[in-house]
C-alpha cells in the first residue's frame, strides 16, 4: 500500500484506515507529528500546532493514524549501475555498510565535489536486497529533483516514490522514497535506512522539528551526509555513537581552495571602494566570479555600480527572481562573467574557473557552514583547482575562523 | 517585535509625540518587506459604491445595487492580489489563528459607528476554532449583532451567479437594542459581490434598524 509508514491526519485519510495505529494529535503537550512544544490555543478553547501547520493543522482534536510498514519481499542485487567506484569511495562505500549491518549510524564527511552519491549505492542496494525500505531525504526541492532521477537510474527495478510539498500522493508500494525533510514529518518507523543530505543546509540546521523527524520517521540506522557537519554529529561521530567517514579530497584529488580574509570598512551597497573594483578585474580577467551578498536589498545597487564600473555581462539573481534559472545557464555558458547572488547558488553549483567573493562575510547570516558551501563553489575542475576565494569583511566573526580553519583541517589530511 | 508573516524582526519607528504618550504607539505586525507584497486601494480612485479599485465612477455591479435600494458605500484597503490570496489561504483555509493580528494597525474604518462583524456560520466556527472575522478585528470593540445559519455551500466556492443568488442567512440576535444608533459599519474580510453585506444589511433593516449602514472590509 502507498501509505505504508505514513502518519496521516483524520482529513487526509479517506480509505479503510482500520490497519493503522489511531493516536491523538497532540498529548502531553507536545505536537504528536513534528515533537514541537510551542502550541496555540484557539478562542474555541482547543489548541494546534503552529509549527507544522503547512502540512495541515494538527489541533486537539485530530487524530493521527500511523499505518504500519512490513517488510518487502526481498529481492536479487536491484544495483543497476554500472559505473566505477575510486579506491577511496570503495573503501568509504565499505564502510558505510558496515555500519548499516552493526545497527549504528553512520556520518559520511565529504569535501563539496566529492561524488557522495555514488558512494550511497552499495549501502542502499544492501537494504532494498533484504526487502528494506530506504528513504533518502535532502533539506531543499532543487536536490531531491536532481538526486531522484540519479537514483532511479541505478536502481532501475526499483518501485520508487518522490515526495515533496505539492507532489501528488504515491499511487504504489514503493521500497525507495526520495523526499524533502519536511515531508518525513508524514512518516513513522517507515525506513529501514534513512540517508539525510546536506543536513547542514538551511532549513534543516534550524528546525527542532526536521531532526524530530529524522528519528521518528526511521526504524533503522541513519545515514548523515555533510560537507561542513553540524557540532552534535561531529561529537557523536567522535565519541563513536557514530561511524565516520571523511572524504577530504576533491574528485581531481587538489586541496580545496583556502579563502583569504580581507578586513576593510566598505560602504556597503551604496558605494563600492576603488580597491575592490580593482580586484574585481583582476579576478575577471582570468576567471568567471560568483559574488555573494547577504541580504537581497543589496543586489540591485550592487549590480547597477559593477555593470557601469566594469562590464555589462554582470547580473544579480535571488531565490524569488523569475529569470533565476536563464540568468544561471547565461553564467554557466559564459556569457555573464559575474554573478551577484544571494546564499541560494552556495549548493550544488559547478562552474569551471570560478572565483568566489564574499561581500558581507561577517553578517548574521553566514555562518560557518554558509562560508563553507559558498568557498567550496571554486576549484572544482581538474585544470583550474586553485581558484581564488575572498571573504570580505567589516571585521573578524568566529564563523571566519571556523570556516577557513576547518578548510585547512580538510585540506590537511 | 517580529513579523507575523516571515517571522523577521519589525522596526518601529518612534517619534516624538508617541515617545511623550501623547499618541498610541500602534505596534507594526508586519514587516515593510511583507507589507509591500499587499496592494492597497487608493481611495480617491474607488467606486464610492464598493470601494473597487479605479473606478472613480460608480461601477456598473454598485448601479445595478442601487436600483435595489440605498446603497452601503463600502470601503476595503487591499485588492485580492497574491500574496493577499497566500494570506486568506493560510488564515482561513489552513487555520493558523497565530495571524489575525497581522492587519490591526490598518483595520480601522474610516469613520465611526456601531461595528456590527459579520460572523461566520456554526459549522465554520466548530471546523475552525475561531471566527476569521471576529479574529481580524479583535482589536477594535464589537457589536455582535448579527448571527448566520448553516448554508450549504461556502461563497468560496460559488461562481459569481451562484453567490448572487445566495438566500438570505442573517437575522438579529434576539435582545438587540438599537437605541439611538445613527450609523452601524458592518465589517467583514472579503468583498466580492457585495451580496453577504447586502444581505446583512437587510436583516438589519428587517430588525427595524432605521440609522445609516455602512460596510467595511480588509479584501475587496
Amino acid at each position: 500500500m502507498w501509505y505504508s509508514g505514513m502518519q496521516l491526519l483524520d482529513t487526509e485519510v479517506d480509505f479503510d484506515s482500520s490497519v493503522a495505529q489511531a493516536v491523538p494529535g497532540l498529548a502531553d503537550g507536545h505536537c504528536q507529528r513534528c515533537g514541537q512544544s510551542a502550541l496555540v490555543q484557539l478562542p474555541s478553547g482547543d489548541y494546534y500546532c503552529p509549527h507544522c501547520i503547512n502540512l495541515g493543522r494538527v489541533t486537539s482534536r485530530t487524530t493521527l493514524y500511523r499505518f504500519p510498514a512490513p517488510q518487502l519481499p526481498s529481492v536479487e542485487w536491484p544495483l543497476t549501475w554500472k559505473g566505477q567506484l575510486t579506491a577511496q569511495q570503495t573503501a568509504v562505500a565499505a564502510a558505510l555498510v558496515a555500519s548499516l549491518q552493526a545497527g549504528r549510524d553512520h556520518l559520511l564527511w565529504a569535501v563539496t565535489g566529492a561524488g557522495k552519491t555514488e558512494i550511497l549505492f552499495p549501502a542502499i542496494a544492501t537494504v532494498l536486497a533484504a526487502g528494506g525500505r530506504v528513504g533518502v531525504a535532502a533539506p531543499r526541492l532543487d536536490v531531491v529533483r536532481e538526486l531522484a532521477p540519479r537514483l532511479q537510474v541505478a536502481f532501475a527495478h526499483t518501485a520508487m516514490a518522490i515526495r515533496y510539498g505539492g507532489a501528488p500522493w504515491p499511487q504504489r508500494t514503493v521500497a525507495l522514497t526520495v523526499l524533502t525533510t519536511h515531508q518525513l514529518l508524514r512518516y513513522h518507523q517507515a525506513f529501514d535506512l534513512l540517508v539525510i543530505d546536506e543536513n547542514d543546509a538551511f532549513p534543516f540546521a534550524h528546525d527542532p522539528a526536521l531532526w524530530h523527524a529524522v528519528s521518528a520517521a526511521s526504524r533503522g540506522p541513519k545515514l548523515w551526509l555533510s560537507a561542513t557537519p553540524p557540532t552534535r554529529l561531529r561529537q557523536a561521530a567522535q565519541r563513536g555513537t557514530m561511524g565516520l567517514s571523511i572524504l577530504a579530497r576533491r574528485f581531481h584529488g587538489h586541496p580545496l581552495p583556502v579563502p583569504r580574509i580581507r578586513i576593510q570598512a566598505l560602504h556597503l551597497p551604496q558605494r563600492i571602494a576603488p580597491q575592490l573594483i580593482r580586484q574585481l578585474q583582476q579576478i575577471l580577467m582570468t576567471h568567471q566570479c560568483l559574488l555573494f551578498v547577504p541580504d537581497i536589498a543589496w543586489l540591485a545597487p550592487l549590480t547597477q555600480q559593477l555593470q557601469t564600473a566594469i562590464t555589462t555581462a554582470i547580473a544579480g539573481v535571488h531565490a524569488a527572481d523569475a529569470q533565476r534559472a536563464e540568468k544561471v545557464a547565461a553564467f554557466r555558458q559564459g556569457r555573464l562573467r559575474l554573478l551577484v547572488t544571494t546564499t541560494i547558488l552556495e549548493r550544488g553549483v559547478t562552474i569551471p574557473r570560478c572565483a568566489v567573493v564574499v561581500l558581507g562575510a561577517d553578517s548574521a547570516r553566514f555562518d560557518a557552514a554558509a562560508l563553507i558551501q559558498m568557498a567550496g563553489r571554486a576549484g572544482r575542475s581538474a585544470d583550474s583547482p586553485d581558484d581564488p576565494v575572498w571573504f570580505y569583511a567589516r571585521h573578524d566573526t568566529l564563523a571566519l575562523h571556523q570556516a577557513i580553519r576547518t578548510i585547512r583541517q580538510l585540506n590537511a589530511r | 517585535m517580529r513579523c507575523v508573516l516571515c517571522r523577521q524582526l519589525v522596526q518601529i519607528t518612534w517619534t516624538l509625540p508617541v515617545i511623550l504618550g501623547q499618541r498610541r504607539l500602534r505596534v507594526p505586525q508586519l514587516c515593510a518587506a511583507c507589507l509591500r507584497t499587499f496592494a492597497p486601494i487608493v481611495v480617491a480612485t474607488a467606486c464610492p459604491g464598493c470601494g473597487r479599485a479605479d473606478s472613480p465612477t460608480l461601477c456598473v455591479d454598485c448601479q445595478r445595487w442601487a436600483r435595489q435600494g440605498a446603497l452601503l458605500h463600502h470601503r476595503a484597503l487591499f485588492s485580492y492580489n497574491a500574496a493577499m490570496k497566500a494570506f486568506i489561504q493560510q488564515y482561513k483555509g489552513l487555520g493558523d489563528w497565530r495571524l489575525h493580528t497581522a492587519f490591526q494597525a490598518q483595520l480601522v474604518p474610516p469613520v465611526s459607528g456601531v461595528i456590527v462583524p459579520l460572523t461566520s456560520e456554526p459549522a465554520h466556527f466548530i471546523a475552525r476554532g475561531f471566527d476569521p472575522v471576529l479574529g481580524l478585528f479583535a482589536h477594535l470593540s464589537l457589536h455582535l449583532w448579527l448571527q448566520k445559519t448553516d448554508t450549504s455551500t461556502p461563497q468560496a466556492q460559488k461562481n459569481r451567479a451562484g453567490r448572487l443568488a445566495t438566500p438570505q442567512s442573517f437575522s438579529v440576535r434576539s435582545g438587540v437594542v438599537f437605541g439611538r444608533t445613527r450609523r452601524v459599519i458592518l465589517v467583514d474580510d472579503l468583498y466580492t459581490t457585495g451580496r453577504t453585506l447586502y444581505h446583512a444589511a437587510a436583516a438589519l433593516r428587517m430588525a427595524g434598524f432605521r440609522g445609516e449602514i455602512t460596510s467595511f472590509s480588509l479584501i475587496r
